[in-house]
């Protein structure tokens, strides 16, 4: 406890230099910049930004990584409450029911809900980091392969069946993403695999081409594929200073803290990142908004953008966290931080407190710096940021593409990953079309070659014994929290099916539904 | 991930014949049953798989499991799932998931009520407006190289802009290259970052 706390004023000490805070400042200012624009989400601005920061030292960089991150997402909510369009999926619960307040009229007053839960999500959860982050690295040092392949299974099976609302869509999602990082040279035995001698290939498909393609570009196709056959917004939408009455706050906090509850434990279970507590969190609201005299989800209910937007960040601070003391990236924007780390040399998980503990301290510090930079530039700001709406649609994802092209282009200097960034894009499009989701097929990106490295491991190391996988009790009590929630799942959609509520089976689905309603609205 | 879009393409007479069928009030077997495209793209995926793993040319001295343990893995699941997405296809037609209104959320319903969701158009996607952005992408991706970022991201930038339903096509042409030249400005003269000048390059 005490060492936790020495060692975080260090960290302030270490953090607090001008060039540090300068960092926090103008990554905050780029990341809601990014953020707000459409089809740009936190994740793509950190992919973005990742050729630059090499030119900064570790501390700096990864400090201007969360520093954009953080603001990505509020950028992220304030574009979903303004237009309806999240830039990112853990945004489109709070996009819900913050779109239709800000057509009724209270975009302010959703905007500083969003703010604010932003605010003590991160907060609270940071604290939470500094205090159970080192004795979660202790924990994590009895990790052995058969605990990782354990983690990184429940990973694939809860984004791709438990979350999804079709488990044939959510499989074949993870399918593909599991697939496509197959391709290259494989890590343990040096095999060349699916590359068919394209030297493009051999260093296999880059998370940034894939993220660029299906998040972004393949966004703007299927908004292509759209956008004269939907109504339009025809006007900008009221925006002024951000400001909560005394009851809209007292109405905001149980929500606010609900949501950080739930967003907690999120950072640590691999279910890739923040869209799930999300939406847990926007159906934990509805479902206890349907009990009160005076129901407001479907008008515009401040709590349904509270709620998810405090665990929203929660959850991104917890997986930092996580990523640092684990070495398990639970999200696409954290893989990509590990792929900055790695950069530098530094390889997260257990042992990096122990070698690089400045470093640590002094991210989690800015952590603290980032929510307060963000707090204060965001409340002010919120209409500076929604006037970047009014650029005309056709220029908006003109400009998206271009800089879809560029962000890859710039990171590989290849015209073969810009052919693949296309195949992938319009791969993206027609999951789209269909309603696969694309989380599972990023989570499988991600974890795949850290499941299959694992897996491999173990049997190595084991002699080919499978039983391996079920000696320890960790992975024991993982295997038996899944097969319950798979067995939970399933009960819950027979018993959705005859009551004919398909949607309420999952949070997700009824989200999802109503989010593509909005969508059409706008 | 080369086959994709030749499966996809060559899938899309299907759909439009489909929806176009929809559209002229008559049920075709076609109506909600597009999505038989993914069992496709499913499949071929798992033969892509299956190709890498028949082909591989692995060290001799490889420890077991190989490398080619997890792709026989996804190859057989992208089958079987390609197999199930058929089933499921062929079993419950499925609305386009922004139908709207009864049929929103992908939920099977009756062909009747997919054939009037759709009926105002005669296809659920745009593919004239699809055809600009891919089209517009392509082009990019070809002329990067020979005609240098500024005119090829131009390029780009328009052809989304006409995808998108601009109707200033000469006004979006100034914007588009304004843009690309303050990129390039900003990314290759200032940041030093390689973009690739072209023929604009000897200027």
């Amino acid at each position: 406890m005490l060492d936790s706390l020495m060692s975080l004023f260090g960290g302030f000490a270490e953090a607090v230099t001008p060039m540090n805070l300068l960092w926090v400042f103008v990554g905050c200012l780029l990341g809601t910049a990014v953020g707000v624009l459409p089809g740009l989400g936190s994740s793509m601005a950190v992919a973005l930004l990742l050729p630059m920061t090499f030119a900064l030292d570790p501390a700096g960089a990864l400090i201007l990584m969360s520093g954009v991150y953080f603001g990505g997402l509020f950028g992220d909510s304030t574009m979903g409450i303004l237009a309806g369009t999240p830039g990112q999926p853990s945004a489109i619960a709070t996009s819900i029911e913050g779109h239709r307040m800000a057509k009724a009229g209270r975009a302010p007053q959703a905007l500083a809900a969003a703010a604010i839960g932003a605010f003590i999500g991160g907060i609270v959860s940071a604290v939470v980091v500094v205090f159970f982050a080192p004795a979660l690295a202790d924990f994590a040092t009895n990790f052995g392969p058969a605990e990782y392949t354990a983690l990184a299974l429940f990973a694939f099976v809860a984004t791709s069946s438990v979350v999804a609302d079709s488990v044939l869509k959510g499989l074949s999602a993870l399918v593909l993403g599991v697939g496509i990082s197959l391709v290259g040279i494989d890590s343990v035995s040096g095999t060349e695999r699916m590359t068919f001698g394209l030297p493009g290939l051999f260093d296999g498909i880059s998370l940034v081409t894939v993220t660029v393609a299906i998040l972004a570009l393949g966004e703007v196709f299927h908004i292509a594929s759209r956008i004269r056959r939907t109504e339009h917004l025809t006007q900008t939408p009221e925006t002024g200073r951000p400001f909560l009455s005394r009851s809209e706050f007292r109405e905001s906090m149980p929500a606010w803290l609900r949501g950080t509850a739930i967003g907690l434990p999120f950072g640590v279970i691999p279910v890739g990142g923040a869209d799930v507590p999300t939406f847990l969190s926007y159906g934990l609201e509805k479902r206890l908004d349907r009990n009160r005299r005076d129901p407001q989800f479907g008008r515009g209910a401040i709590r349904g953008i509270a709620g998810p937007e405090a665990a929203g960040n929660a959850t991104t601070a917890m997986a930092i966290g996580a990523l640092l003391a684990l070495g398990l990236p639970i999200s696409a924007t954290a893989a990509i931080m590990l792929a900055a780390l790695r950069q530098f040399g530094l390889q997260p998980g257990p042992l990096l407190f122990d070698r690089a503990p400045e470093l640590v301290w002094a991210l989690l510090a800015s952590f603290f710096i980032a929510m307060i930079v963000l707090l204060i530039l965001n409340l002010p700001l919120a209409s500076v940021w929604a006037s970047l709406m009014k650029i005309p649609a056709p220029h908006l994802y003109a400009g998206i593409a271009v800089f879809c092209g560029l962000g890859v282009y710039a990171t590989s200097s290849s015209v073969f990953d810009l052919a693949l960034l296309l195949v992938i894009a319009v791969l993206g499009l027609v999951l789209r079309r269909y309603g696969v989701p694309l989380a599972p097929l990023m989570i499988g990106m991600v974890l795949g070659p850290l499941a299959e490295t694992n897996f491999r491991d173990a049997l190595l190391s084991s002699g080919g014994s499978y039983a391996t996988f079920f000696s320890s009790p960790l992975s024991i009590i993982l295997y038996i929290v899944l097969a319950a929630a798979l067995v939970y799942t399933m009960i819950g959609r027979l018993r959705g099916r005859r009551v004919g509520d398909i949607g309420g089976a999952s949070a997700s689905a009824d989200a999802e539904a109503e989010h593509a309603e909005d969508q059409k609205v706008s | 991930m080369n086959e994709t879009p030749a499966h996809t393409g060559a899938h899309t007479p299907g759909t439009a014949s489909a929806d176009a069928a929809a559209a002229a009030g008559s049920r075709s077997w076609w109506t909600g049953r597009s999505g038989l495209v993914l069992a496709l793209i499913m499949a071929a995926f798992g033969t892509y798989m299956l190709y890498g793993v028949l082909t591989m040319q692995v060290a001799e001295d490889a420890d077991k499991p190989g490398p080619q343990f997890v792709p026989m893995v996804i190859a057989i699941a992208s089958y079987l799932l390609a197999a199930l997405l058929t089933i499921a296809y062929i079993r419950t037609p499925e609305a386009p998931v922004e139908a709207g209104g009864a049929v929103a959320g992908g939920t099977s319903a009756d062909p009747d009520d997919i054939a009037a969701a759709q009926g105002r158009y005669r296809t659920f996607s745009d593919y004239a407006s699809l055809a600009w952005a891919i089209g517009g992408f392509a082009g990019f991706v070809l002329l990067l190289e020979p005609l240098g970022w500024i005119l090829a991201a131009a390029g780009l930038y328009w052809c989304v802009t006409r995808a998108m339903g601009s109707t200033k096509p000469l006004f979006d042409a100034t914007v588009a290259l304004t843009v690309s030249s303050i990129i390039y400005l900003a990314l290759d003269v200032s940041l030093g970052l390689n973009l690739p000048s072209g023929i604009l390059g000897g200027l």
